[in-house]
């Protein structure tokens, strides 16, 4: 979850309000932001949920604040000048990254302060919105370094975005010593070897150029010339990505802030080689339809039109009613209502949820357990009533536990436990890279780990084990398996066959054991277990190259068959 | 005076003028030591005897202890082996001497660590002089195990040094004297008759009716007995059982439905946007192989396409987030049972499902992560919904607390929350029932329109999710929650575990 880190003399300052730090934590946790500690620097961290991302930052949060102390009402939408700088987008462009957008905000007086908050919020929309700068990367120019070249009669500055050879051009990147090419920065410059990958297999890279050449090499760094300090009263800000509506809601979230600190906010238009023309950011409200009835049937109370009205202004929201439902203007820094839905959530924060009287629903259904569980829990009463200890072990396994121990050869197919294990990409450990294709391996391992706990060690267990079957909806065939082991010093075949027998009984079903041959098990004392004549499994004295693979020191009986098998 | 047999005898060996050991009177009557102390025991309560008690140790050698008694100490024959081969002249190469002196296994290093303590020689870079003065002969510690086993030791025998070696083992036993007192010599003189004890309740004894006319051996009732192995359900199955029990109380169907399954049914039917980070993050347990589903509902499929793209309606956003159907039908372990609902909510599962319903599962979900004491690879998740007309936030937290209520936790607290997938999202905290800690119970809300109208659902469904080890950390008070689950888990512990009800 996104967590802002919150200078509170600003926020307080922002917010206009006299609060004390643990009055501004108390309001803060009323509005999702929940204290996390203190930075080094003695910021409050708060972490939130990633919805409201307009509050990644202290301007996002005093905003929310002011309408959470009934400061502001309604939507606030800031005053936007007309462009005069344009982006032009060449043909050039790479197609991996074609979008662009843009605003300029003048007359700021930035302090250390609000520098270090823009640069904040700047990080933290990478990573999220712009899911680590793919999706949407952002530049930040003083503009005052900039020249713009006029591309176009009735406009006065432009810059343009377009795509670069790799080698193609030299610029001295943000804390770089000497200038480079992009290939160069990324193989040599620390920010550039951390963002190369998005650039991986472009024969093209994205450049911004100005009149002076080339300034900024999105998503990776921005050059040396136009790098913003307190004194910057001017800014340019850019963002490209592989989406407009993203790179548009991250940028109208910088503006809004940048306006908090006094900025005045102006357009910039972006022209696209096909003509298309856009005035950016599109600060524009959004309106969305929620009727009264389904805002009292969500929330669960009755509420008056008046109420709503004003839950929604204090949620900075505005309304308008009309035949039982409300047109709800938007502000486009709400990057998170995508359905009218939304808005009843803002209703009910505003209400306050926790003041809701939990009522149980009168909705009367009728109860029960899945044919499964109950196969599974009558025969998991047999084994503990004979003695089995129930056991419960990962389904994720390997090769070698799976196989190899068992003295199987991979694949094995023809035998129980064998077949095609699904099988994990990247698996995190080495230990568990397959789904586990049958159980025993599984209560082998337990009594190697258990070779100091007291004997006789009886274990059983139900659970899954699963093949790769391409016949099977999802390619891969689950079974519950059961299986059984009895190690004693004198356990032995008929230990194991009794016990079948006892279950073969409480089931109803038949049981036979027609001898058969299987890796880990002894030859001559192994046998297919049969119920009703079909075969479900195998049973037999565990051979002692695999007791000795789990360091066990005295015989060790076993057996696995089919849930499904009891139930036919 | 009518007595037990073996009570009789003892009283009859017994003497009135000195003390008899136990041992002597068990040889004379030929019964178990055991057996003749319990009957003294029970004379002595009688007031016919006095039993008298003495401590004494007694020191023997261990196995090793008697090796080396026999063969000599390793240091000892390393030493003979060494001034053999002449190493009070030149320094010899240990590997020779550890041949010569014939040590193998862990008597080489016995050898070379007590060599060196004893101060026989030198061992340098692999070879050894000895120091021609030492005396083997003479070593304390060896003619002591010869003294010792002859039982006879020295003031001066290094008992500390040989039991550190584990050559000694000390005993303390205690020997137990009886002796008549007048009362006993009066019984004796007036006569005793020997009434008959039994063993073990017979077949004959029943049929002949002469069970009447025995006395019963006694038995030491208070002592401990070898424990019955015994099966018992696992402990977190238990915990399974009772949350399914309280669920299916509440009037909640079981799902069942595949662990492998298709991204689309595990995150796209979910509004779960394809670039999400929880779906590119890494701890997703993608399969290499298999690697791709083929039966998809396609008219789901498309409306769920639909959904991510462009929303379902003229005020509906959809995600600005790309799409591609090959992600949707690329295989994963589920990372959670959620899965199942949107199976079921689909009709895929079971066939169109019809208001109201409410389901449940308790089943494994998967996430690739690092074990450790908190974290598993794979857990139980507690997954519920009810799909009704009308459904309000009210109603979602009175189902909960009622559901939590059950397990001791009685004041649930919802936080406003965010999930893609529901809207309004709650997390439960309720507190601890014993340590009263605030903690994180489960996460809920109403699905949202965009999950619900391409599955065809046409009413409200509110669900909620909880790993179930969460819950039987708190009951059990396991800390290593590898304890509990997995092929390291502890037999002790499992065998140990209080049963919870």
């Amino acid at each position: 979850m996104p967590v802002v880190d919150i200078d509170t003399d600003e926020l307080r300052r922002l917010a206009s309000t006299d609060d004390t730090d643990d009055e501004l934590k108390a309001q803060l946790f009323g509005l999702g932001l929940e204290f996390e500690g203190e930075t080094d620097d003695g910021e409050l961290q708060f972490e939130f949920a990633p919805d409201r991302l307009d509050r990644l930052s202290v301007e996002g949060v005093a905003r929310s604040l002011r309408y959470q102390q009934g400061t502001d009402r309604g939507v606030y939408l800031p005053s936007m000048n007309d462009p005069e700088w344009t982006i032009a987008v060449d043909e050039s462009v790479p197609d991996e990254r074609p979008y662009v957008t843009g605003a300029v905000v003048r007359g700021l007086d930035l302090t250390d302060a609000g520098l270090e908050s823009l640069i904040q919020l700047q990080e933290k929309l990478h990573a999220t919105m712009g899911r680590g700068r793919a999706k949407g990367a952002i530049g930040i120019h003083d503009l005052t370094l900039m020249k713009g070249e006029s591309i176009a009669t009735d406009r006065e500055k432009s810059i343009t975005y377009r795509g670069i050879d790799p080698e193609g051009d030299r610029f001295v990147p943000l804390d770089g010593e000497t200038d480079a090419t992009p290939a160069t920065v990324l193989e040599t410059h620390p920010t550039g070897e951390q963002y190369a990958d998005l650039l991986a297999g472009m024969d093209r890279y994205p450049a911004i150029y100005d009149d002076i050449g080339l300034f900024s090499f999105p998503p990776v760094i921005n050059g040396q010339r136009t790098e913003v300090t307190t004194d910057s009263r001017d800014l340019f800000v850019e963002l490209t990505g592989t989406d407009q509506w993203t790179i548009d809601k991250m940028c109208t979230i910088i503006c809004y802030a940048l306006d908090a600190r006094g900025g005045r906010v102006e357009r910039v238009t972006v022209e696209y080689p096909d003509g298309t023309e856009l005035d950016c950011p599109d600060c524009s409200v959004t309106e969305k339809t929620i009727s009264h009835d389904r805002i009292e049937s969500v929330i669960g109370v009755a509420l008056s039109t008046e109420e709503v009205i004003d839950y929604l202004e204090r949620a900075g929201l505005d309304a308008d009613h009309e035949a039982g439902a409300y047109e709800v203007s938007i502000p486009p820094y709400r990057v998170d209502v995508l359905h009218p839905i939304d808005l009843v959530d803002d209703v009910g924060r505003a209400y306050g949820f926790n003041d809701l009287e939990p009522r149980y629903p009168d909705v009367s259904t009728i109860g029960g357990t899945h044919d499964r569980t109950q196969l599974e829990d009558a025969l998991r009463e047999t084994l503990v009533g004979l003695g089995f200890e129930d056991m419960l072990n990962f389904h994720l396994s390997n090769v070698e536990n799976c196989f190899e121990r068992m003295g199987l050869e991979p694949p094995a197919e023809s035998v129980v436990g064998g077949g095609r294990p699904a099988t994990i990409v990247e698996p995190y450990s080495e230990e568990y890279t397959i789904v586990r294709t049958w159980a025993l391996p599984s209560l082998l391992t337990v009594l190697e780990n258990n070779t100091h706990r007291r004997y006789p060690q009886a274990l059983s267990e139900i659970g899954l084990a699963a093949t790769i079957d391409e016949s099977v909806e999802t390619k891969v065939a689950e079974r519950q398996t059961v299986a059984g082991v009895l190690g004693a010093t004198n356990a032995s075949y008929e230990d194991a066959r009794g016990r079948l027998q006892a279950i073969a009984t409480a089931f109803g079903v038949a049981l036979s054991t027609p001898a058969t041959e299987h890796p880990s098990f002894i030859d001559g004392r192994t046998a297919t277990i049969e119920f009703d004549g079909e075969p479900a499994g195998v049973v037999g004295e565990l051979h002692p190259r695999v007791l000795v693979e789990h360091d066990l020191e005295l015989p060790v009986v076993g057996f696995e068959f089919d849930l499904a098998a009891l139930s036919a | 005076m009518q007595l037990p047999e073996t009570q009789a005898n003892v009283l009859e060996s017994a003497s009135a003028s000195a003390p008899t050991p136990i041992e002597t009177i068990a040889t004379d009557i030929d019964e178990p030591t055991a057996a003749v102390t319990r009957a003294a025991f029970e004379l002595e309560d009688h007031g016919l005897i006095t039993v008298t008690e003495s401590t004494s140790d007694s020191v023997s050698l261990t196995e090793e202890g008697e090796e080396y008694r026999r063969d000599g100490l390793p240091e000892c024959r390393l030493y003979r082996a060494a001034a053999t081969a002449g190493a009070d002249a030149d320094p010899v190469p240990m590997g020779d001497l550890i041949q010569a002196a014939d040590l193998g296994g862990p008597a080489v290093d016995i050898a070379l660590s007590n060599f060196a303590r004893k101060g026989y020689g030198q061992i340098e870079s692999g070879v050894i002089s000895i120091d021609p003065d030492a005396d083997p002969d003479a070593d304390a510690e060896a003619q002591a195990l010869v003294a010792l086993a002859a039982g006879e030791p020295q003031d001066d025998t290094p008992i500390g040094s040989l039991e550190r070696r584990g050559l000694i083992e000390r005993e303390s036993s205690t020997d137990r004297s009886v002796q008549l007192t007048d009362a006993g010599v009066t019984a004796m003189m007036e006569g005793i008759d020997v009434a008959d004890t039994v063993g073990a309740v017979t077949p004959e004894l029943l049929t002949s009716g002469e069970f009447e006319s025995v006395e019963f051996t006694p038995y030491n009732v208070a002592a401990d007995a070898e424990q019955t192995p015994s099966g018992r359900k696992h402990v977190l199955r238990r915990i399974s059982d009772r949350v399914k029990r309280v669920l299916v109380g509440m009037g909640f169907e079981e799902m069942d439905g595949p662990h492998v399954d298709a991204d689309f049914w595990i995150n796209d039917a979910l509004f779960m946007p394809q670039d999400h980070p929880a779906r590119t993050h890494w701890d997703r347990f993608a399969l290499a192989e298999p690697d791709r589903i083929d039966e998809l509902p396609e008219e789901l499929v498309t409306a769920v396409e639909r959904a991510h793209r462009n929303g379902i309606g003229a005020e509906s956003e959809g995600y600005h987030s790309p799409w591609d159907e090959e992600f949707a039908r690329a295989l994963a372990l589920r990372g959670h049972t959620t899965s199942l609902s949107m199976r079921y909510l689909s009709g895929h599962q079971v066939g169109e499902l019809e208001p109201p319903q409410k389901y449940f599962s308790v089943e494994k979900v998967y996430r690739n992560d690092t074990l450790d004491a908190t974290h598993l690879l794979e857990f139980f998740q507690i997954e519920g919904w009810v799909m009704a007309e009308n459904l309000s936030v009210r109603d979602l937290m009175g189902t909960f607390t009622a559901f939590y209520e059950r397990f001791g936790i009685t004041d649930v607290q919802f936080k406003p929350h965010y999930n893609p997938y529901t809207e309004p999202s709650f997390e439960l905290f309720g507190h601890h029932p014993t340590t009263g800690e605030l903690i994180e119970i489960g996460n809920s809300g109403l699905f949202r329109p965009e999950v619900l109208e391409p599955l065809g659902v046409e009413c409200d469904v509110m669900a909620w999710g909880l790993a179930l080890e969460r819950l039987a950390m708190l009951m059990t008070g396991a800390e290593d929650i590898r304890d509990l689950h997995g092929t390291l888990a502890d037999l002790d512990f499992l065998r140990t575990a209080e049963v919870t009800h």
